[in-house]
């Protein structure tokens, strides 16, 4: 791996000319740089926020900055610049964060705006989506189809698996109706289950559970994850990233011998120590440095076009010094491509800033999220929480079948980490123990033992359909320290989806009382979440950081925002990448069907800018 | 080395550890293997002050020496003599949360109204070592999570809970 040229450049930056601006360093924006710099293109890359996780020393300020911090939430290790703000768990409930809030549900999804993206602290759950999930309105007459079909995008799903490197085993992937081309197998062996995960299947495997007039068996299930295994056939795990500026280091981008497997460090989310689990910056680091350049600390804030060809021919942004200021200075940025990856919300925003892709009156709407519901319980026998992967296995099978012409489609997401995410657990369960129990010596230990070991927790994730009243939209009275616009949300959870919604917590509850497990569910006592009435019942709900749906796919570019290639109907050297042209979601994380389609995307640009 | 002063202040931190070790139930031994005894016994002193660390070390002292001649046991000669104190009870349960979870949290609002407010009493993280060296995660047989990793596949086994007496 070669030195890339790093921001020092920046200011000299306006009379160049590239094949291709890409906007974002997140996944689907280094995918496309790396292939197209492969490709011989050079390629010109703006991040909004600081390249802090690039080089593996301020990588480990990250670690550093989630043992200090109190509340250890998702964005605690990554704390945004003063100009490139960014939604917050905590903003949430206050209402007063980055997002504009206006209702009538909070939306309850975040992400990360610095190099590498919200892959810095996903989970890493790349699960493919489902063949029917592509065909939703012409199998079950809700939502919409996508433009492509399953097999269409097949050959990515692979590429995607190998390029993120996906640990997971063929064999425990195909149900549902999905399949794999013949001969392939996921890069790496499956992550090994947890102990806990096995106990669970024992007692639950071969279950059934009524859904409407559908009876569906249960059995846990590995979840492929993109983290570090053993790998298949001449498969080399990537490690961590070490990409220095010019003149430290040893000009290697990525660090040899660190994360090449997962060691169980238990902090996927935020952040893994040792990037045994992937994010964007493996991806940069293996771009072809002599045709990339990357700018960080560059705010996308205006898309200029050419008035008579109505083609994008700069891209402006705002270049600052020091993240702690919103001091910065004006550039453009020219190629004869533009890619817009900056996540499904930045992306439209960008747009809509710029007054860009209103004629289908489709940009900003069918925003989505899966909001998911949390049951926690205490096993009969201690199960080893608090261990390894957050995640290892699922149940699966609630993703697809013909109740979904009723309700949505679920997806079981069975926890490695215990109550922490609803309840705060360890830590509260020490407060609590002291506060309000009373314990203390010998009576507190063996009270955080017998109870801390049993800890077990699920997260429901539900579908939702596309709306159009579910949007980001801008409004000049709302914006930040740059004086770009801040999203505005309109939320809302319907009626089909609630239906899931309280199927899912059904659900967990015939899963506990199978499993032997006491329902400990109570979201009153719990962490706090927004929530919703139905059906005389109170529904908690989370949010997944799954956004999708804002520029979306189609073939009609009346109904549409961008084509099947993922290129805006309305300026045809203008690409807008991500989980924002999804039409559906279906019950899948959309990082790796969002990594499918750059790639895609990417080979799609690499034949067209040769010629 | 061994001037006065120095003297009282190992003597100071045998007791903390003594009496820390009452309230977690792991051994001195093991709790100076955490690295954090100066640290959490300044974190205490820092915000409380030394008089009000010194005179829970006194109740401590005390009852650890009126527990060989007593029916009760020392967990409730604590329980009377500390933990029921309004001022010393909630900075010694201050003490065993620092222990196991690496945190000051913030004394309750009632300590304050009839103690006095104290500079620094906010709930914060002691230091980046206290958060990995928190006691919470060997009592259940786990991590810290982010750090001290058991190694690739460890999670799939069960967990090894140290028995403690």
């Amino acid at each position: 791996m070669s030195e890339h040229r790093s921001d020092e450049r920046a200011n000299g930056i306006d009379d160049a000319q590239h094949d291709v601006v890409v906007v974002g360093a997140g996944i689907a924006g280094s995918l496309v740089a790396k292939r197209l710099t492969q490709a011989g293109f050079s390629v010109l890359v703006l991040e909004a926020g600081p390249a802090t996780a690039a080089a593996f020393d301020d990588y480990s300020n990250h670690v550093q900055a989630f043992y200090a911090a109190t509340s250890k939430g998702p964005e605690s290790a990554w704390p945004p610049a003063a100009g490139v703000p960014q939604p917050d768990t905590a903003d949430i409930r206050t209402g007063d964060g980055y997002f504009v809030q206006a209702g009538p549900l909070p939306y309850g999804s975040t992400y990360t705006r610095l190099q590498g993206g919200s892959t810095l602290h996903w989970l890493g759950v790349s699960l493919r989506m489902l063949p029917e999930d592509f065909q939703l309105q012409s199998s079950y007459g809700v939502g919409r189809d996508w433009p492509l079909d399953y097999w269409a995008l097949e050959p990515f799903y692979g590429e995607a698996e190998h390029e993120i490197g996906v640990a997971a085993d063929v064999v425990d992937q195909t149900h549902l109706g999905l399949e794999f081309a013949p001969g392939y197998d996921y890069p790496m062996h499956r992550i090994p289950p947890s102990y806990s995960d096995r106990l669970l299947a024992a007692a639950v495997d071969g279950m059934t559970v009524n859904l409407g007039e559908d009876q569906l068996a249960l059995k846990v299930r590995n979840y492929p994850a993109a983290r570090n295994s053993m790998p298949r056939g001449d498969y080399r795990p990537v490690g961590a990233v070490d990409q220095r500026r010019a003149g430290q280091g040893d000009g290697h981008g990525l660090a040899r011998d660190l994360g090449q497997r997962c060691a169980g460090n238990t902090a996927c989310t935020p952040i893994c120590p040792i990037q045994a689990k992937y994010n964007a910056g493996k991806t940069l680091a293996q771009a072809d440095g002599r045709t990339l350049q990357v700018v960080a600390q560059a705010v996308a804030s205006k898309i200029q076009l050419d008035p008579v060809t109505g083609e994008v021919r700069g891209i402006e942004y705002q270049r600052y010094d020091d993240p702690a200021s919103a001091r910065h200075t004006v550039h453009v940025a020219r190629g004869r491509v533009y890619v817009l990856a900056a996540h499904a919300i930045e992306n439209a925003k960008l747009m809509l800033a710029s007054g860009l892709g209103s004629a289908s009156g489709m940009l900003g709407r069918n925003l989505m999220d899966h909001p998911s519901i949390y049951g926690w319980g205490l096993a009969s026998h201690p199960v080893g929480p608090y261990r390894g992967p957050l995640s290892t296995s699922g149940i699966d099978d609630l993703r697809g079948g013909p109740f979904r012409a009723r309700h949505a489609a679920l997806r079981v997401d069975v926890g490695n980490d215990g109550w922490r995410a609803p309840t705060g657990a360890p830590d509260s369960t020490v407060t609590d123990a002291v506060a309000n129990r009373g314990l203390f010596g010998t009576a507190l230990r063996e009270h955080l033992r017998s109870t801390l070991s049993r800890h077990v927790r699920f997260s429901l994730n539900v579908e939702q359909l596309p709306s159009r009243s579910n949007r980001v939209s801008i409004d000049p009275r709302y914006v930040d320290l740059l004086g770009n616009p801040r999203p505005v949300i309109n939320y809302d959870i319907d009626e089909y989806t609630l239906a899931g919604m309280a199927a899912a917590k059904r659900v967990y509850q015939e899963v506990f009382r199978r499993a032997g497990i006491k329902d400990c569910t109570d979201p009153e006592q719990g962490v706090w979440f927004p929530s919703v009435a139905y059906q005389g019942d109170t529904l908690h709900y989370h949010g997944m950081g799954h956004f999708a749906g804002t520029h979306v796919m189609g073939n009609d570019p009346a109904q549409s925002v961008v084509d099947t290639d993922q290129r805006c109907w309305e300026h045809r050297n203008l690409f807008l990448v991500g989980s924002g042209s999804f039409p559906t979601m279906g019950t899948s994380n959309p990082t790796l069907t969002l990594a499918a389609l750059a790639l895609r995307t990417a080979r799609h640009l690499a034949k067209e800018l040769s010629t | 080395m061994t001037g006065p002063r120095q003297l009282d202040g190992s003597r100071r931190l045998e007791d903390f550890l003594a009496f820390s070790a009452e309230a977690t139930a792991f051994t001195v031994f093991e709790l100076r293997g955490t690295g954090q005894s100066q640290a959490y016994l300044n974190t205490c002193d820092g915000i409380v002050g030394t008089e009000v660390t010194d005179c829970l070390l006194d109740r401590y002292d005390a009852a650890r020496s009126a527990v060989v001649a007593s029916e009760s046991t020392l967990p409730e000669l604590l329980r009377r003599d500390i933990l029921s104190d309004p001022q010393l009870g909630p900075v010694a349960r201050n003490i065993a949360k620092m222990w196991f979870v690496g945190v000051w949290y913030e004394l309750p609002r009632a300590w304050t109204e009839a103690f006095g407010a104290r500079e620094g009493n906010a709930t914060f993280v002691v230091s980046t070592q206290s958060y990995t060296e928190g006691l919470l995660w060997p009592a259940i047989g786990a991590n810290p999570p982010g750090a001290k990793a058991p190694g690739f596949g460890s999670w799939a086994h069960p967990p090894r809970i140290p028995v403690f007496p």
